[in-house]
C-alpha cells in the first residue's frame, strides 16, 4: 500500500509520460500481487539467515515447536470431537432411524394381515380388528416420517421412502374401497382386498424391507467407523514428542544445562494427552463394540425374525381367504417358518438370536418367543388339517379367534415376545453406547488445553535460553 | 473508457458462455416431486390375449351331448367313494356375483352354481348341510383340478367345448348363456365390433377371452384370474369393457350402478358340470340329479332367486344324450 501512496510523487517526477508508461521501480520492493508472491521467499531467506546464529536457530525451533503443538492439538481435538459426534449420532439418529424403519415394516405387514382377517370375519366388521388396522396405519405413518427425516448418505433409503410415501395412500384407498363393497355384500370387495394385498406384498413391503436394510447397514458402518484409529492425530502427536525430545537433547548439549523445565512440561503435556486419548479410545471402542454385539446386531436378527413371522402370518390368513386356491401362500408359509425356527424347530433366526443372547437379559424373552413359535407351528398344522378336510369355517375360527391355543393367540404371543426382546436389546445398545460416549467426556477440550499448555511450555523454556544471549 | 467497458462485458459474457458449455447446461430449479410411476395398481397376474383359450374354435363334435342318466346309482363306484368320504368336493368360484360368490354377511358361498352343487350333495347324502367341501379355483385351473382328481366336480360357469371334452367329461347342459359386453352407461358400444382398439377384459383360459382375441375388430384382450378382477379394472379405468357371458355380466352390473350389459348375445355358451374323464358313472349320476332339478321346480326356483329379475324368465335347457 505504501507504493500506491507514494505514486503521485514519483509520477510527478517523471512528468507527462501518461498512464501507459511502466511504473517506476519501487525502492521498497515490488507492489501488489508480485510483492505478496515474493513474501514466502523472503521469509525463507530471513529464516535461513537468522538460523545461522544460535539465538536465531533457537527462535526458529521454538516457533516450529509451538506451531506443531497447536496443529497436533487441533487435529487431536477435532478427531476426538468427531468421534464424540459419531457416537452421539449413533444414539440420537442412526439407531432410532433403523428402529423406525423396522416399525414401518411391522406396522404395514400387520395392517395387511389384519385387513385379510377382517375379510374372513362374518357379518359386521369386528371393531377391535378395525381399530388394530387403524393403529397400524397410524404407526406406519409416524415411523415413516421418522425414518424419512434423515436419508442423506443412507444407501438408497431416499428412493425407498419415496416409494412408501407414494404407495401407502394408494393401499389405504383400495382397502377402503374393498370395505365399502364388502359392506354391500359384493364379491368385488374381496377382489379389491386381493389387489391391495398384492400392492402391499409386491411393492410396499419390499421397499420397507430395503429401507430397514439401508438404515441397519448405515448403523453398522458408523459403529465400525467410531471404533476406527485416529491415524493423523496420533502421527502428529508422536512427531511432536520426538521433536520435543530432540530439542531437549540439542539444548542440553548447547548450553550444558541438565534439563529445560519448559520443554519438559510441554513433553509431559503431550504424553499425557496421548495416554488419556489411548485409554479413552480403548474403553470407548470396547463399549461401542459391546453395544453392537449385545445390542444392535441382536436387534437386527430379532427384527428379521419378526419380519419373517409377520409375513408367515399374512400367508396363513391369505391361504384361508383364497379358500382352496392358496397353495402358493402355504408354500411361502413353510419357507418362512423354516427361516424363523429352522427345519428342526430349534434353529433359524430365533435359534441364532437365542445363541447370541446367551447370558443376557434378552435370553428369557427369546426363549418365550421360541416356545410361542413352536405352539404356532402346531396350531398352523391344525388349521391346515381342518381346512384340507373341508371344515373351512372351523379352520377360519381356529386361525383368527383369540381363544387359548389358537393360531392367532400363539402368533400374538410370538410377536409380543419378539417386541420385548427387541426393546431389551435396544436398551442394551443404548446403555453400552452411552457409556462409550461418556468415556470420551472432556477428551476434546482436554487435548486442546494440553496442546496450548505444551505450546506455552515451549515458549517459556526457549525464551529462558534466549535471554542468556542478550 | 466506454469502449473498454463494452469490451470487458463482451469478454465476461464469453467466459460465462465457455463455462456454461463446459457444464453441459445452465442450472435449473430442482424438481421437488419426481414421480416415476403414479399408475394405480392392478389385480395380481394380469395377462394378455389368448386366442386358443377354452378351445371354442374346435367344432369337431357335438359338445352338448352327454351320457344318459340311465343306470345311474348311488352305489356306482365313484358315487359310493364320495359317500364313504362323507363329503362332495366341488371346485367353484367365490368371486362371481349371482353364480358363485362368498356372501360377506354370512361367510357362506352362494349363487346359482352353488345351488347346483348343493342339489347333487343333497341327492347323495340326503342333505347338503355339512357334506360339501368347496374349493375356490381360478378359471384357468378348471381342467387341471379335474385331471388331478383334486375335486369331484367343477361347477363354475363352465362352457362345454370340444377342446375341453378331450380332457374332461361334462354333464348335460344346465344353463345356456351368451357372450355380451359390459360397458360404462355413457358408452354406445353394442358388441365387440364397436370396441376397436379398446382394452377388453376376460378371465384366463375362458372361451370369452378367445372370442375377444379373435374378433375382427381386434380389441386388446386383457386377462385376469377371477371375474371380479375384470369389474375392478373397469372401475379403475384400466379396461374399457368386460366381455363374457350375460350371466356373469349381470352379476357385475348388480354391483355397480354406473355400468350396463349391452347388445345381443354374440355366442351360445352351454354350461355343464365338469367331471373327471375317467368317471362316466359320476356323469350319469349328476345327469340324473339335473333331470330331477329340471322337473321338480328347484331349477326354476334357483333361477328366479338369482338371475330371473335381471335376465328375464327362462326355462331349463332340454338335455341331449348320446
Amino acid at each position: 500500500m505504501t507504493s500506491t501512496v507514494t505514486r503521485p510523487e514519483t509520477s510527478a517526477g517523471t512528468g507527462g509520460t501518461g498512464a501507459s508508461a511502466p511504473p517506476p521501480e519501487d525502492p521498497e520492493g515490488r507492489s501488489g500481487i508480485a510483492g505478496l508472491l515474493e513474501l514466502p521467499g523472503q521469509a525463507v531467506r530471513a529464516i535461513v539467515k537468522s538460523a545461522a546464529t544460535t539465538p536465531g536457530r533457537l527462535s526458529v525451533i521454538a516457533v516450529g515447536l509451538v506451531l506443531l503443538s497447536l496443529v497436533a492439538g487441533l487435529v487431536g481435538t477435532l478427531s476426538a470431537q468427531d468421534k464424540d459426534d459419531t457416537i452421539s449420532g449413533l444414539i440420537s439418529y442412526r439407531e432410532p432411524l433403523a428402529a423406525a424403519a423396522q416399525q414401518v415394516f411391522r406396522s404395514l405387514s400387520d395392517a395387511d394381515a389384519t385387513a385379510a382377517t377382517t375379510f374372513l370375519s362374518v357379518g359386521t366388521e369386528p371393531p377391535e380388528l378395525r381399530k388394530k388396522y387403524e393403529q397400524d396405519i397410524a404407526e406406519a405413518g409416524s415411523a415413516l416420517a421418522k425414518a424419512a427425516s434423515d436419508t442423506t448418505d443412507v444407501g438408497d433409503a431416499a428412493h425407498q421412502v419415496d416409494i412408501l410415501n407414494q404407495k401407502i395412500p394408494v393401499y389405504t384407498g383400495i382397502v377402503e374401497t374393498a370395505r365399502a363393497n364388502n359392506r354391500q355384500g359384493f364379491p368385488s370387495g374381496a377382489s379389491y382386498l386381493r389387489e391391495a394385498s398384492q400392492l402391499m406384498r409386491s411393492t410396499i413391503l419390499p421397499a420397507a424391507e430395503a429401507l430397514y436394510r439401508a438404515d441397519t447397514d448405515k448403523l453398522s458402518a458408523e459403529q465400525d467407523d467410531s471404533t476406527g484409529f485416529p491415524w493423523a492425530a496420533v502421527a502428529l502427536l508422536l512427531a511432536l514428542v520426538a521433536a520435543l525430545v530432540v530439542t531437549q537433547v540439542y539444548l542440553t548439549r548447547k548450553t550444558n544445562r541438565v534439563v529445560n523445565i519448559g520443554l519438559l512440561v510441554a513433553t509431559a503435556c503431550i504424553v499425557l494427552s496421548m495416554l488419556w486419548g489411548a485409554v479413552a479410545l480403548v474403553v470407548q471402542g470396547s463399549l461401542v463394540g459391546a453395544g453392537k454385539t449385545d445390542g444392535s446386531s441382536q436387534v437386527d436378527v430379532l427384527a428379521r425374525a419378526r419380519i419373517a413371522a409377520l409375513q408367515a402370518r399374512a400367508d396363513e390368513t391369505l391361504t384361508l381367504v383364497a379358500r382352496g386356491d392358496g397353495a402358493t401362500y402355504e408354500q411361502q408359509f413353510i419357507k418362512l417358518a423354516e427361516q424363523l425356527v429352522g427345519a428342526d424347530g430349534q434353529g433359524g433366526l430365533l435359534g441364532q438370536a437365542r445363541d447370541l443372547a446367551a447370558g443376557t437379559p434378552g435370553q428369557q424373552k427369546i426363549e418365550a418367543a421360541e416356545e410361542a413359535a413352536r405352539e404356532w407351528s402346531l396350531a398352523h398344522l391344525e388349521v391346515r388339517k381342518l381346512d384340507d378336510s373341508g371344515q373351512y369355517q372351523q379352520a377360519v375360527d381356529f386361525a383368527t379367534s383369540v381363544s387359548q391355543g389358537s393360531a392367532a393367540a400363539a402368533f400374538a404371543r410370538l410377536d409380543a415376545n419378539l417386541q420385548d426382546a427387541i426393546e431389551v436389546c435396544r436398551q442394551e445398545f443404548l446403555d453400552d453406547t452411552q457409556a462409550g460416549d461418556n468415556a470420551l467426556t472432556a477428551l476434546a477440550p482436554g487435548v486442546a488445553a494440553l496442546a496450548v499448555l505444551a505450546a506455552g511450555g515451549v515458549t517459556v523454556g526457549v525464551r529462558e535460553r534466549l535471554r542468556e544471549y542478550r | 473508457m466506454i469502449r473498454s467497458r463494452h469490451l470487458f462485458r463482451a469478454a465476461a459474457l464469453a467466459v460465462v458462455a465457455v463455462l456454461a458449455s463446459a457444464c453441459g447446461s445452465a442450472p435449473q430449479p430442482v424438481d421437488l416431486a419426481p414421480v416415476s410411476d403414479a399408475a394405480w395398481p392392478m389385480p395380481a397376474d394380469v395377462g394378455g390375449p389368448d386366442a386358443s383359450a377354452g378351445g371354442s374354435s374346435d367344432n369337431s363334435c357335438d359338445p352338448t351331448a352327454s351320457l344318459s342318466p340311465a343306470g345311474a346309482s348311488v352305489s356306482s363306484p365313484s358315487v359310493a367313494k364320495i359317500k364313504a368320504r362323507g363329503k362332495l368336493i366341488a371346485g367353484v368360484d367365490q368371486t362371481t356375483y349371482l353364480f358363485g360368490f362368498r356372501n360377506p354377511k354370512t361367510g357362506n358361498l352362494e349363487g346359482f352354481d352353488i345351488d347346483m352343487v348343493n342339489q347333487i350333495a343333497a341327492a347323495i347324502f340326503g342333505s347338503a348341510e355339512g357334506h360339501v367341501q368347496f374349493r375356490a379355483i381360478a378359471s384357468s385351473q378348471r381342467e387341471q383340478v379335474l385331471k388331478d382328481h383334486q375335486v369331484d366336480i367343477v361347477v363354475r360357469t363352465y362352457s362345454i367345448t370340444c377342446a375341453r371334452l378331450k380332457d374332461v367329461a361334462f354333464s348335460s347342459v344346465y344353463y345356456v348363456a351368451g357372450q355380451k359386453i359390459l360397458v360404462p352407461k355413457a358408452s354406445n358400444a353394442e358388441s365387440l365390433s364397436d370396441l376397436k382398439g379398446k382394452r377388453v377384459c376376460a378371465t384366463k383360459q375362458s372361451t370369452s377371452l378367445a372370442k375377444i382375441a379373435t374378433d375382427p375388430a381386434r380389441p386388446t384382450a386383457v386377462s385376469v384370474d377371477n371375474w371380479s378382477d375384470c369389474l375392478i379394472m373397469l372401475q379403475q379405468h384400466q379396461v374399457d369393457a368386460v366381455s363374457t357371458d350375460d350371466t356373469i355380466l349381470a352379476g357385475m352390473a348388480a354391483q355397480d350402478p354406473t355400468v350396463k350389459v349391452s347388445g345381443a348375445p354374440m355366442t351360445t355358451e352351454n354350461y355343464g358340470i365338469g367331471i373327471p374323464k375317467d368317471q362316466p358313472d359320476l356323469v350319469r349320476y349328476v345327469n340324473s340329479v339335473l333331470e330331477t332339478t329340471r322337473t321338480n321346480g328347484t331349477w326354476a326356483a334357483s333361477y328366479q332367486k338369482w338371475v330371473g329379475a335381471r335376465l328375464g324368465p327362462a326355462t331349463p335347457p332340454q338335455p341331449k344324450y348320446k
